[in-house]
Formats: structure tokens, C-alpha cells, sequence
């Protein structure tokens, strides 16, 4: 059997018919206790999981969908996840029919090419019934989901990401989709056979706090009809559905239109072969959207590729950024974007292909390419919501304190990929939509690991040039004081991140393993299991955010700030710049000179927009 | 211990003030506050009771004086303002970025243009420092003494004046800081203040620790002057007894301390809220209840269970800081009288963004023609026309009504009446979602609990926010209005002291533990010593902060053996872990050893409370307080309700709604069908369905 993703993504009938007749109040009271019962059910998991994957890292997504699998309500852990939690939803719908849709019931799936992201994203759904007004007996009216992302999912190599699997099958168990509560009654065959296709001991736990969050929100839904009734909540449903697909269509006739293309490239897949390109051309006529991505890679032989699913939930993340952040975020949000991802291209495999590289890249390259092609129409919008992570950088070894095997997935902080905005420089970390990670620190990891951490500073210099500057990416140095192996897939060496509207681009990734000794490995795009020695050190010069705008229209003061706080080096500022400072650094007398500055950014700027480009 | 006892909570636009005379007697007073010094309008306030106990002048209420309990905004505001101390931060080389890195935590996620937090230390005041220690102690790097020395000067040259020391793993060997702290000294005699992180916060992780401690460097110069200038003016008044500050933690402490652990009187007054509802509670005889707060521009609330705040030692954002200090959990969202009602793309929100008291709402008459909740609350007849606020103030109704018809009811097609009730629902849904939030988060069903409502506004929406929730229960204490300063006055001594020590339960060096919990008793007895509470009134807990590996949140886990503790009681440490994460957090893996993560003592020295609280009428026939009837909207068409006086009714008065009862400083709006009686506490008690209780 063959499930066509796009078929399941397309837009839905809306549940009631004629004109809605709610008032706005009750629908945003309605809204606002969904939005509510989200939040409980992610705070649920947080509370009751058992490994701190689930109940650490805020990597979770609820959402309330109709009972067409229509998206009404979210509350997101990461934007570009969010919407590879309601197709698995739709393809249990259309596969089972509604019929096996019963109260009390749960389901559980994770395959990408039945609408999920990749294997170890884990989706737990169960229906809420309600009286039918007209006949009086109770039916399906919402479903509850929460989608959150597992330490294993079996196949070849601990952790699900397996970026060397030939298919799909080697990167570990797949789910469509299997009914693990039948009625209120704990199917036990079926979790025990999950169980053993997985390695984490504590996995039916972290499973078991995504079911008990689906029946606390199915309770809590419950309430909210039988207060309401189950006519007012659906139309609610429909009324800010409308709500936010109008707020859409506003946004996108405010913007020019016309069609504007893009070009971007993934340095290589984790084989080794090499510029995997993403085309884009996005049509703006009036208050239509198309996102065409017709053109782009669909070499056969590459692995890594990114499910229809994923694509679309990258789409939509990036859109949502250079919108109102302030749109409620349901499906009329999104169904009207019309998405065009030829079959058979790196962004919308056909079923089998391998998967755990591609969600992320070429996946996180779909929000960089649409960015690019809008720059032009939306400058002050543009900013690349993209990491270039690769994998992390899997370390595995022997620690002596307990004479146990210990896998350190290097969760820890650093600064990468963080694009400047029109007006702000780049801050922190990692671009916005990635906010409400929270990742590990030295002192929490050198207490787990025997590693030393000895700094992840910003590089001076490595933040993309522009008037408003990108953020400099981390130098990240960690010693290990075992025997070690490393594990990893890097990207963002050919192709840092972008700048924009004339900003130049960060600077690029860089890992060298065995740093500083007299046999360093630099990796080349795969580091299969290389070897370290006790006390030897890894660093990872991680890339820089692109800038945004001119760096020659930068205010003078900003760079001689920059180069205080060392962002930006003296040389970095005349460089990148066009800024010539007098005076030192060190005896904080720094002062910029007005003549040669203008004398060289007027020579610059004669010389062409691509002087002093990287 | 014969004099009078006062309590002072100092808010953004009064002081206020709670004072208990010798005969027990609770009186309220309110003053201006004065912005630029605090001090003056405490001793304004000061004045004014003491002439309304009948004193010849200040210095003869001050000799009378046994005690000045003190809740400050001074560091909330230093925040808001982000005017403090001109800070620099010395740091491990390596982790000079980790405050604006801030593990990668970003408000906004659909936001790229939202703007990274005013600096505290910016990059050029941030000197990294070769130096290091390993997780267990282990010296991995000497300390640089040179590039301490060097980076003083640096500082210097910068104009810094108060000055933050962080380094990885200091809570473990603290000798490094403690050095620098030498070397500051003797290269920088004239700096205003030093903080060390291992002193500010004794454990990790780094980013939470340079997050709290800087704040302390940058708020702890203008705490220690203000409560310095505060202390002395009160003694050159003739006070001599003690002055206490409430900290964060809702406990109270001196001047010296809390100068030195300035990051502690963060969100003092709320806290002194929640503290005042939480002894009118058990005056009432509740022990399980959220204390929500409404006033002008916010709501805040706080889970309060078994008589007890929620503490909450780990998430505390304050001003976009991380604030590593145990604080009583209260939330707080932008849902007051002032918040400002909009139509926006055919939707209705109300809030965030507030008029404030100037202008303030249409109602007041100040020139503002954007409609708030007060506006709503006036023309559907919750709120009086004349009499407002103590009898200070008229509400002109008919300017709230045009505003809310022309920014809400036009854009919706609705007259003003639905427009304004329209405003109500959303303010109440938002209030009721956000208690519902704070709820889930501690996994507690607000249907098995009571509200406590106070501030100006929370009486009048308690009924809606407590329906919303089905909660069938509501009090408002006659003290509400000044529960900040009630709070601050009853709160008790609280010393939290914490000491690192990492290592798996089975590899404990039991001597070392035993020194450590030695240690912290100590400590503690130091502190407590000169504030002469009588014998048996401190009580004191040790515990021991466990997790399983991996774990990045620590569990405290009583030591009832104290520093005797043997190696045979370890296993039941052990076995006290499991239960107690099983009982929280839903799992235990008994099978798995736990982790030692250090040792936390926290001691309570209990001070006197009043017997009851406000002052009492007589009456208790509703109709001999009646003083008219207005016409209030309850969703449903218009209803006559009965207007009471609230001064005048005394205990076992029982009302039943609809009825508004008028109290000097706020309206209990008593919906119909539901009744209300004052009781023995000088509580109202407000049952919203008196037939199933």
C-alpha cells in the first residue's frame, strides 16, 4: 500500500456548514481554554516522563485537531515540528475510519511516510466524544495529540539517528499507526511489542506520560463541550480557523506581487555526495501563496531526504516568522499555502528512503531557501529560522566513576546559525523559533561525562558582516579524559549561512577531532566512530548567522562598539566594514576616523556591492 | 515584646501600612509613595499612624516601636529601569558568553525581531580568567593571579564599580573566588561591592549561577544604601528595635543580610501578598487555596497548599534574568483594571498593555479614551459612580460607556452592555487559563480548592475568574487591600542555605557530609543569633538534594538525623528519595542509585501573629446595611442588587446575591444565586453554589 502524503496534507471540509453564527467572545474563550489544555498536557509530560529527553528538553508538541484531523489548537516545542503531528492523525483517520474511533481509545504512531517527521518523534492521539445535537447519541468532536521526540526507536544505532542507513527499515522500528488503549483497556501485546523494539528500558514509562497526557486532555476537553455543547465548540473551531486563514490572506496581499526564486545547497549528504541544491519559486498573486519547489535535487543516490511532512512543517515555520507572531497558529493558517513538492525530490521522498539526515538537512535548508527567495519583497521579514547542525556530536567511551558505557550526545550550549534581523542584531544562541530549547552546560555534562569543557566564547569575526550583524558562532573545545570515539554528520562548510539584502554570510562549520595534537582529524562531511585518546580534545568552530543589510551602511559607532566587545577585530572592521579605527584596543582609546572611514566606503561602494565580500 | 508591631509594603503607588497596637487592634493607613527616596514616605506613613494612635510626635511612636517589617520595590524597580550598578564580571576563560547565550532560551519564538535583554556586563566587562576546577574539586588549572590583577584594572578603567565573580565549579572549591576577592581588594580598595557567585547561589549550573549573581552585583549597591539610609533615619527617630526586609523566599531577614544577598528582596511585595493571604487563610481555616491578586495592571497568583506557598527553586525569570534563589511561586500576567480592551482584525483582546493610574481608565475622567476592564466593571454596575476608592473619587460612567461603543461595540456589531460583558469574558477567561496554567504545572485540580482574592480588583472578578475554574468557594479577607504589608509583618525568619557536594549515594564520605551539614547548622545559628527570638521558636530542616543521573533539577529529601547522620541511615536517605520522587513526579527507579548533589538547610524563626484581623461592624441583618440598590449586568439581562456597607457589617452577617458590598478600598460583587458571610476572621466567605456545599 501506498500512502500519498500530499493527499493527506490537503485542506479539509470544515465540520460545520453555512455561516458561522458563534459570537467572537465565545470562540476566543473556547480558543484560549484549548490553547490551555495544550500547554497541560506538554506540562503533563514534562512532569510524568521518566528520561530527561521528555522531561528536560521541551522538544513537544500538543495539538487539538477536529474530528477531521483539522489543526485547532497547538502548544509548540520547536515551530518547524509542529505540523508532522496532525498527519499521522489524518492517515489513522483515513485508514481505520471513523468507525474505530472510540471513546477511551489512544493511538500511537511514528512513521514518516505516514505523516510523521522521523522515527524517534513519537505522536500519541485519543479521541473526545460529545452529544450529537441532532441525534443525541455522543461522537467524535476533537482529538487530542502529543507528538515528543524519544532517545531510541531501535534500528542499527542507538539514538535514531542512523545517518548511514541504506532505507528507511535500518534507522529503526516503524508505527503507522497501532491502537495502544482499545476502549480505556491497556492493550498489552501491542505495548509489549513496542518494548522490544526498543532499547530504552524506560520507554513504555515516557510512553505511558504521552497517553496519560492525551486522557487528561480528552477529560479536559470533555468538560469544555459539555459546558459549551458540542455545536458552539465546532463552530469556535471553524470560526478562528477562518480567523486565521483571513489574517493570512491580509498578510500576503500587503506583500508585492510577483514570483521570486531562490537557490540554495546542503554541502553534501552524509555519503559524501556533494551540493544537494533546493530550488524555490514562490508566487505572490494578490492573496494567493504558491511555494513551488519544482527544480530541486532528486539525485537518487543521495541520503538524506526530508518526507513531504517535514518539508511542509519547515514551510510553514519560516512563513510563520515573517507574519504577525501574533496569528493564531491553526490550520487556516497554513491551508492556505499552496505547497508544490514534486514526488520523488530530495523534499518529498518516494516511501523508503532513509530519513534521519534529510529531516534535517535538507529540511532546515527549506526555511533558508524561502528566506532568500523573499528577501527582495520582504526584506525587513527575512531571517532564515536554520540551524546547519549536522547530527550532534555523538561521543562514546567507558567513564571510570562507574565502569559503565556512556554515550554523551553534546547537548550543551553553543552559538550558531543566528541571522541578524532588519534592525537588531543577532542575540544568544540560535535563531528565535529555536527558544524554548534549554540545553546542558559544562557543569551539568562534566558531572555525567568524563569530559573537560574548557570554552564554547564567541569567535571574534565569525558573525556575517551587514549593517545589522550576525551572530558569531561558538569555539567549542572539549577534552576527553577516556578513550573516546566520535560519531557525526557536519554540514554548513561550503555554505555558511546566508546574509541578507546585500549582508554577507557567516563564517563556516568546522570540527577537527584530536585538535591540537599532532594527528588532527578535520571532518569531512561523516565521522565514523574516530577515534580519541584520554586527554585529547575535539573543537567545533561552529558557523556564524548571516548579516542583514550592507556592511558599509553600518553607523560607524556600532562597529567600534562591536570591536570593544570583541565581536569584531580591529583588521575585521576595516575589512568587513569599511571602518578605520585609530588608537588601541588595549588602552581602551579606541576612536573611529571619520575621514578615512568615509574616504574608504566611498571607494568601496565605487568598487561594487561584491568588494569585500567573503 | 508589649509595643506596637508595624508593617510597611511599599507598591508603586502607595505605601502601605499595617500596624498592631498593643491591644492587638489591626489598623490600615496608605500614603503617596515617594519614587525617588522610598524612605520618606515610610516615614511620612510612620507619622501619620503615629498621630492617629495619638502620639505627640514621631519619635515617641518610634520608642514604642518593637518591630519595622519592610517590603521594597527597590530592586524590582533597579530592574525595570535597568539603572544599577556599572557592573563587571570576572570569568572561567572559556565561558565569558554563557549570560547572553542563556542555554539557548529565547522569549518569542515566533518573534526574530524581538530584542536580546538590556546588558548587565557587556562583553568588554566580562574578563575571562585562566583558572579552573573539575566537577569533583579537582584543581584542573591554577588560578591566574596576574590576569585577575590585569582585569581588575581593566574594570576599573571601564568604570566599574561593583564587581561579579564566577567561576565553574566554585560551589565545590570556592578558593579561587575567595582569592579574587583578596586580589580585588588590594588592586581596587574604593569598589562599591563584590559578588561572589559560589556565595549568591552555592550550586550549579553556571549559566543560572552568572545570571543570579550578576543581578545581585547590579541591584546590591542601591539596596545596601536605601536600607542603610532607611535604618538610620529610623534610629535617629529613636526606633531600636529590629528592621526586617522580606526576601523572596517570603521570609524576613536584617539589613545586613539581605545587603548582601540583594537578589533575595526580588518580588518582595507579591510575595508579602501571598504571605498576608496566607495567614488570613488559616485564620479562616483553609489550607488549600489559590491567593489571586488583581490590581491595576496585573493578575498574580500562587498555588498554596497544606498552608504553605509553592516554592519554587528553579525557572524563577525575573526581568529577563534568571533569578537562582528559592522564591514563592508567583505567576503573574498582563489582566488588570487598567488593561486596555481592543478589537483587533475582528478579534477582541484585552491586555496586555495597560493604562495604568495616569492616564488610567476613561472612567477616571484623566483625558484616556481606550476602554479597560475598570471601564467594563463601571458601566455594567460592579463598580459605584461616586465613592470610589475610600470615597476619593467619582467615575464618570457615561464616558466609559461611549468609549467602550466606539472601540469595542462598533467593530463587533454589539451595543455597549454586550460590548462590555464581552470585555469581562475575556479578562476572566485569560485570568481563570492562567490559573489553570500554574495549576497544571503542580498537578492540582482547582475544584477541590478555595480562592482567596485580594487587591483592588480582585473581589469584584473573583466570582467570574472561580466560576470559570469551578471552584465553588471564594474569600476576601477584610485586610485585602494592604495584604502586602499584613504579609511582611507575620512573615516569619527564613535563612535558605545550600552547600554543593556531587557524588553517587554509595561513594558518600559520610565524615565529609556530616561537616557539611554542620556547616550550614552553624551558619544558620550566626544568622539567627542576634535576632533574639525566643527559645523554641526556631525550627530548623536539613535535607539532602538527590537526583537520579541525568536528572538536571535537584529534590530536597529531609535528614531528620541531623549532622549525627550514620551510614546505616543512608540507605533510608535512599529510600526516602524514591518515595518522594515517586510521590511528585509519578516514577521512582528504586533499582538505580541516586546522586548526591549537596546539603540544604532551611530554618524558620517564627514571629507573633495578631488574633484577628481588620476591624469589625455590628450589623448582621444585610437590610440594616443596605444603602440602596444599583442595576448590574450578571450576562443575563439587567438585576436590582442590594448595595451594602461593608464598615458597618459584622460577624454572621450572611447576604445573599445578588448583592455588591462596599468596602473603603475595593467591591465584593456577590452574583445571584450565590450567598456571602462574613466570618468569625473578618473574612468574607462567598459560596457561588451554597446548595451543594
Amino acid at each position: 500500500m501506498h500512502v500519498d502524503i500530499t493527499e493527506l496534507a490537503r485542506s479539509r471540509p470544515r465540520i460545520t456548514t453555512g455561516a458561522t453564527t458563534i459570537d467572537p467572545v465565545t470562540a476566543e474563550v473556547i480558543r484560549d481554554t484549548m490553547e490551555t489544555v495544550c500547554f497541560e498536557m506538554a506540562v503533563y509530560v514534562s512532569r510524568t516522563a521518566t528520561t530527561p529527553i521528555l522531561n528536560q528538553s521541551n522538544e513537544r508538541n500538543a495539538t487539538i485537531l477536529d474530528a477531521r484531523g483539522r489543526l485547532a489548537a497547538l502548544s509548540v516545542g520547536i515551530p518547524q515540528f509542529m505540523l508532522t503531528s496532525t498527519l499521522p492523525v489524518r492517515f489513522a483517520l483515513d485508514f481505520l475510519g471513523v468507525e474505530e474511533f472510540r471513546e477511551g481509545d489512544v493511538f500511537v504512531a511514528n512513521d514518516p511516510y505516514h505523516g510523521g517527521g522521523h522515527l524517534p518523534d513519537y505522536n500519541v492521539f485519543a479521541p473526545v466524544f460529545g452529544p450529537d445535537l441532532a441525534t443525541g447519541e455522543r461522537r467524535m468532536v476533537l482529538i487530542a495529540s502529543i507528538q515528543c521526540h524519544h532517545g531510541d526507536t531501535g534500528g542499527a544505532v542507538p539514538g535514531g539517528y542512523n545517518v548511514t542507513a541504506n532505507d528507511i527499515w535500518g534507522e529503526g522500528s516503524r508505527w503507522p499507526v497501532l491502537k495502544v488503549i482499545d476502549q480505556g483497556r491497556e492493550r498489552r501485546d501491542v505495548l509489549y511489542a513496542m518494548s522490544v523494539n526498543n532499547r530504552i528500558p524506560d520507554y513504555i514509562g515516557d510512553l505511558r506520560a504521552q497517553i496519560g497526557a492525551a486522557q487528561l486532555a480528552v477529560e479536559r476537553l470533555g468538560e469544555l463541550i459539555e459546558r459549551w455543547g458540542v455545536p458552539q465548540v465546532e463552530e469556535s473551531v471553524d470560526y478562528m480557523i477562518d480567523y486565521a486563514a483571513r489574517r493570512f490572506r491580509e498578510e500576503v496581499a500587503a506583500w508585492p506581487d510577483g514570483t521570486y526564486e531562490a537557490d540554495t545547497y546542503v554541502d553534501h549528504d552524509p555519503l559524501g555526495h556533494p551540493d544537494i541544491h533546493l530550488h524555490v519559486k514562490i508566487d505572490v498573486a494578490g492573496e494567493r501563496l504558491t511555494i513551488d519547489f519544482t527544480g530541486t535535487d532528486d539525485r537518487q543516490e543521495i541520503q538524506a531526504w526530508s518526507t513531504f511532512g517535514n518539508t511542509r512543517g519547515y514551510t510553514v515555520g519560516q512563513i510563520a516568522a515573517m507574519m504577525d507572531p501574533e496569528i493564531p497558529k491553526n490550520e487556516g493558517f497554513f491551508e492556505e499555502i499552496e505547497l508544490v513538492v514534486p514526488p520523488g525530490c530530495v523534499l518529498n521522498p518516494s516511501p523508503g528512503k532513509p530519513v534521519s539526515a534529510g529531516t534535517h538537512h535538507p529540511g532546515a535548508e527549506v526555511g533558508e531557501v524561502i528566506a532568500l527567495a523573499l528577501q527582495h519583497v520582504l526584506p525587513e521579514k527575512a531571517v532564515p529560522q536554520v540551524y546547519k547542525t549536522g547530527i550532534p556530536t555523538v561521543i562514546v567511551g567507558v567513564d571510570p566513576r562507574t565502569g559503565a558505557s556512556f554515550t554523551d550526545h553534546s547537548a550543551e550550549v553553543y552559538a550558531g546559525w543566528c541571522n541578524a534581523a532588519y534592525g537588531m542584531d543577532a542575540w544568544g544562541c540560535q535563531a528565535a523559533a529555536f527558544g524554548n530549547l534549554w540545553k546542558a552546560t559544562a557543569e551539568i555534562n562534566e558531572s555525567l561525562y568524563p569530559h573537560v569543557q574548557w570554552g564554547r566564547d564567541y569567535r571574534t569575526d565569525s558573525g556575517g558582516p551587514g549593517q545589522w550583524r550576525g551572530l558569531c558562532g561558538s569555539h567549542y573545545v572539549k577534552e576527553v579524559r577516556v578513550d573516546a570515539k566520535v560519531y557525526t554528520y557536519v554540514v554548513g562548510m561550503k555554505y555558511p549561512m546566508p546574509g541578507i539584502a546585500g549582508g554577507h554570510a557567516g563564517e563556516p562549520n568546522l570540527l577537527t577531532i584530536r585538535y591540537g595534537s599532532d594527528d588532527p582529524h578535520v571532518v569531512r562531511h561523516t565521522a565514523d566512530w574516530v577515534p580519541m585518546s584520554a586527554g585529547q580534545r575535539l573543537c567545533y568552530d561552529y558557523g556564524g548567522g548571516g548579516g542583514w543589510g550592507d556592511p558599509l551602511d553600518r553607523d560607524p559607532q556600532a562597529v567600534l562598539d562591536d570591536v570593544l566587545d570583541e565581536y569584531v577585530s580591529v583588521e575585521g572592521a576595516e575589512r568587513d566594514y569599511g571602518v578605520v579605527l585609530t588608537g588601541s584596543l588595549a588602552d581602551l582609546t579606541l576612536a573611529v576616523d571619520e575621514a578615512a572611514t568615509a574616504t574608504l566606503r566611498a571607494s568601496r561602494r565605487t568598487a561594487g556591492p561584491s568588494a569585500g565580500e567573503r | 515584646m508589649s509595643g506596637y508591631r508595624v508593617g510597611i509594603d511599599v507598591g508603586g503607588t502607595f505605601t502601605d501600612l499595617i500596624a498592631v497596637t498593643p491591644s492587638s487592634e489591626v489598623v490600615l493607613d496608605k500614603t503617596p509613595t515617594t519614587l525617588d527616596d522610598q524612605s520618606r514616605g515610610v516615614l511620612t506613613g510612620l507619622a501619620q499612624l503615629a498621630d492617629r494612635f495619638g502620639f505627640a510626635d514621631l519619635g515617641s511612636f518610634c520608642r514604642e516601636l518593637d518591630v519595622v517589617v519592610h517590603g521594597t520595590t527597590t530592586a524590582d524597580n533597579t530592574m525595570i529601569e535597568m539603572n544599577g550598578a556599572a557592573v563587571g564580571l570576572l570569568v572561567t576563560e572559556g565561558h565569558r558568553d554563557e549570560i547572553e547565550m542563556r542555554r539557548v532560551h529565547k522569549e518569542k519564538i515566533w518573534d526574530p525581531s524581538y530584542p536580546a535583554p538590556p546588558p548587565i556586563a557587556r562583553r568588554r566587562a566580562r574578563i575571562p580568567i585562566p583558572q579552573r576546577h573539575g566537577y569533583d574539586g579537582e584543581e584542573l588549572l591554577a588560578l591566574d593571579e596576574a590576569a585577575v590583577r590585569a582585569g581588575v584594572q581593566r574594570l576599573k578603567a571601564l568604570g566599574c564599580d561593583s564587581i561579579a565573580v564566577m567561576y565553574l565549579f566554585s560551589f565545590v572549591d570556592p578558593s579561587h573566588e575567595l582569592r579574587t576577592r583578596e586580589i580585588i581588594l588590594e588592586e581596587y580598595p574604593e569598589v562599591a561591592h563584590i559578588s561572589l557567585s559560589h556565595e549568591v547561589m552555592a550550586r550549579g549550573p553556571e549559566f543560572e549561577r552568572v545570571s543570579t549573581t550578576l543581578v545581585n552585583a547590579y541591584v546590591a549597591p542601591k539596596i545596601a544604601r536605601y536600607v542603610g539610609n532607611l535604618e538610620a533615619e529610623l534610629r535617629a527617630a529613636g526606633f531600636a528595635g529590629p528592621l526586617l526586609v522580606m526576601q523572596s523566599t517570603g521570609g524576613v531577614m536584617p539589613p545586613d543580610y539581605v545587603s548582601r544577598r540583594a537578589v533575595s528582596v526580588l518580588a518582595s511585595g507579591p510575595t508579602g501578598g501571598v504571605m498576608g493571604a496566607t495567614v488570613a487563610a488559616r485564620a479562616a481555616g483553609v489550607g488549600d487555596f489559590v491567593a489571586v491578586d488583581m490590581g491595576g495592571t496585573s493578575y498574580d497568583l500562587c498555588l498554596v497548599r497544606h498552608g504553605a506557598p509553592e516554592i519554587k527553586t528553579d525557572w524563577n525569570w525575573r526581568y529577563r534574568y534568571y533569578i537562582g534563589m528559592p522564591m514563592v511561586d508567583v505567576q503573574s500576567v498582563g489582566a488588570g483594571g487598567g488593561s486596555i480592551a481592543r478589537v483587533r482584525q475582528g478579534a477582541l483582546l484585552v491586555g496586555p498593555e495597560s493604562a495604568g493610574s495616569t492616564p488610567g481608565p476613561v472612567c477616571y475622567g484623566r483625558g484616556s479614551t481606550e476602554p479597560t476592564v475598570t471601564d467594563a466593571d463601571v458601566v455594567l454596575g460592579y463598580l459605584p459612580a461616586t465613592g470610589f476608592a475610600s470615597g476619593r473619587m467619582t467615575l464618570d460612567v457615561d464616558a466609559a460607556r461611549t468609549a467602550i461603543e466606539t472601540a469595542v461595540g462598533a467593530p463587533l456589531g454589539l451595543d455597549a452592555t454586550h460590548a462590555a460583558w464581552g470585555i469581562e469574558r475575556i479578562v476572566n477567561a485569560n485570568m481563570a487559563n492562567a490559573t489553570r496554567k500554574v495549576l497544571a504545572g503542580y498537578g492540582a485540580d482547582p475544584r477541590t480548592m478555595a480562592m482567596i482574592a485580594y487587591g483592588g480588583n480582585g473581589a469584584v472578578h473573583a466570582w467570574a475568574i472561580a466560576r470559570e475554574l469551578g471552584m465553588g468557594r471564594v474569600l476576601v479577607p477584610k485586610t485585602a487591600p494592604a495584604f502586602s504589608a499584613l504579609g511582611v509583618l507575620v512573615a516569619d525568619y527564613v535563612v535558605d542555605l545550600v552547600r554543593s557536594y556531587v557524588v553517587p549515594l554509595s561513594q558518600v564520605d559520610l565524615p565529609h557530609l556530616r561537616s557539611l551539614l554542620a556547616d550550614v547548622a552553624d551558619e544558620a545559628g550566626k544568622e539567627l543569633a542576634h535576632t533574639e527570638l525566643p527559645d523554641g521558636s526556631v525550627h530548623t530542616e536539613l535535607y539532602v538534594l538527590m537526583a537520579y543521573q541525568g536528572q538536571n533539577f535537584d529534590m530536597s529529601v529531609p535528614v531528620p538525623e541531623g549532622p549525627g547522620i550514620a551510614d546505616v541511615d543512608l540507605l533510608d536517605l535512599a529510600d526516602r528519595f524514591h518515595d518522594r520522587h515517586e510521590a511528585e513526579r509519578g516514577f521512582a527507579f528504586r533499582h538505580q542509585q541516586p546522586l548526591v548533589r549537596g546539603v540544604r538547610l532551611v530554618a524558620h524563626g517564627t514571629t507573633p501573629k495578631p488574633d484577628h484581623l481588620g476591624e469589625a461592624g455590628t450589623v448582621t441583618d444585610p437590610a440594616a446595611a443596605t444603602k440602596g440598590t444599583r442595576a448590574v449586568w450578571f450576562g443575563d439581562g439587567w438585576v436590582d442588587a442590594p448595595v451594602l456597607d461593608g464598615k458597618a457589617l459584622g460577624p454572621g452577617a450572611s447576604i445573599d446575591g445578588p448583592a455588591l458590598i462596599e468596602e473603603p478600598f475595593t467591591v465584593v460583587v456577590v452574583p445571584p444565586g450565590a450567598r456571602c458571610t462574613l466570618g468569625p476572621s473578618l473574612a468574607y466567605e462567598l459560596l457561588l453554589d451554597p446548595a451543594s456545599t
